[in-house]
């Protein structure tokens, strides 16, 4: 995906590029929806909750994660690649030991930052009745009627995960700032 | 060693180069100045591949640039480059900037790599900071290593492309001591530049150009004293305020 939006060929970076404008200007549900709703009728069958969500999912997140490869690799400069040729590194060389690791250090805190939104978005799969936590707290809650702590503990559970990668992703900006 | 042969370029439909012919012997400094976009850095990025071009020829050490069947990638070991922002790679120390050329490209070993790098180092003038990342170092710093990591491949050649327009004033001088050291010492040397005295106390030629044509050509104190082209006095009243 991030590929094909650098990609110098016209016929594969406009389809790409159209493909990612427009799932990232749709909302997450709505493809979730679509998924679960649209795609039997046009498949001819019914889907399962769970392929038909992790299949939003994918295509999803797909588009923002080649966003940021995107990113990665084009924050690397023109120069800086040609400074590996000029002392004689091959293409793949160049590729191998410069532009990688150097994208890919530069865009490792959005890798987890997205992910962190895409493990806060699962709740999302609970609106065509997939039991993700939140979903399956629900149901406990309809059992039990403590709603305040069912409900907070569930918080307290996102609210750890994510925190804890929120600083992993802290660490690593923090690194860049240091010339990454 | 570099020979330049009615030699032409086009971006598109513009011409950034127009018939250039230079022709610079083996141990020769050449420096060039001229205004901004007249096409410098395009002419050192197509006299070692960096850039294709259309029309004339490049010879270095007698081998084509623009021939096919040449290899670019051997041909570019035999020339040094340096950048105006130095281009150091962020992810490696000063030390492995420097060797990792060698060890991929040679073949070297890591302990002759790194003996390498730290002579290099040393004759730069920072041998403590082998182990920095370029973060951390001054520009001044930077682009000595730079430098280093262009002289590790041993080539014939180095091209300097603005090497001390991105450095302030007070890192100026410890690079250009490291560049005239160099010229002093043999190196062949193209040189984008406008410290004029630096062309002064070394340059076998300076070059101007302008709108990609060269304009006027001379030796030291003749290029300065006796401008030919109008072109030419305007621009050199210029830096030399
Ligand atoms: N990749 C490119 N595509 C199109 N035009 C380009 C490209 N690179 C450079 N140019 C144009 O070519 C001209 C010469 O550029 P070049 O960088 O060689 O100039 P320069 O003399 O080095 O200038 P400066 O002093 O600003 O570095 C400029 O007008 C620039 O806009
Ligand atoms: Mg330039």
């Amino acid at each position: 995906m991030g590929l094909g939006r650098i990609s110098k060929k016209k016929w594969i970076y406009y389809p790409v590029t159209f493909y990612v404008n427009l799932i990232r200007n749709i909302p997450l549900i709505l493809v979730i929806f679509w998924f679960y709703f649209v795609m039997p009728i046009i498949v001819g069958r019914p889907m399962d909750p769970f392929p038909s969500a992790v299949i939003s999912f994918i295509v999803f997140e797909a588009t923002y994660f080649g966003e940021i490869l995107r990113a990665g690799f084009q924050s690397v400069s023109r120069d800086l690649i040609q400074a590996g040729y000029s002392t004689g590194l091959t293409y793949w060389q160049t590729t191998r030991y410069l532009l990688v690791p150097i994208a890919f250090r530069r865009m490792l805190p959005s890798m987890i930052t997205q992910s962190i939104v895409t493990y806060q978005d699962t709740s999302l799969a609970f609106v065509i009745g997939l039991p993700e936590l939140v979903r399956r707290t629900a149901i406990v809650d309809g059992l039990e009627v403590r709603s305040i702590q069912l409900f907070g503990f569930v918080a307290v559970v996102f609210f750890i995960t994510c925190y804890l990668g929120s600083i992993v992703s802290r660490r690593f900006e923090v690194q860049r700032e240091r010339g990454f | 060693m570099i020979e330049i042969r009615d030699m032409s370029k086009w971006y598109g439909d513009f011409q950034v180069l127009s018939r250039i012919n230079e022709v610079i012997h083996r141990g020769q400094t050449v420096v060039v100045c001229g205004p901004s976009g007249s096409g410098k850095s395009t002419l050192l990025r197509c006299i070692n591949g960096l850039e294709p071009f259309q029309e004339g020829e490049v010879l270095v050490d007698g081998v084509s640039v623009s021939d096919p069947s040449t290899n670019l990638y051997k041909l570019r070991q035999k020339i040094g480059m340096v950048f105006q922002r130095f281009e150091l790679y962020p992810h490696m120390t000063a030390l492995q900037n420097i060797t990792l050329a060698p060890l991929k490209v040679k073949k070297k070993t890591r302990e002759e790599a790194g003996k390498k790098a730290m002579e290099l180092l040393a004759r730069v003038g920072i041998p403590d900071k082998a182990d920095s990342f370029p973060a951390n170092l001054s520009g001044g710093q930077q682009q000595r290593v730079a430098i280093a990591r262009a002289l590790a491949m041993e080539p014939e050649v180095m091209m300097f492309d603005e090497p001390t327009s991105a450095l302030d004033p007070e890192m100026i001088k410890e690079v250009l001591d490291v560049m005239i050291n160099l010229a002093k010492g043999g190196m062949t040397m193209v040189v984008v530049s406008h410290e004029m005295g630096f062309a002064r106390e070394v340059a076998d030629e300076i070059i101007f150009m302008d709108e990609g044509k060269i304009i006027e050509r001379g030796t030291g104190e003749e290029f300065f004293k006796n401008p030919k082209s109008e072109r030419t006095k305007d621009f050199l009243s210029k830096i030399l305020i």
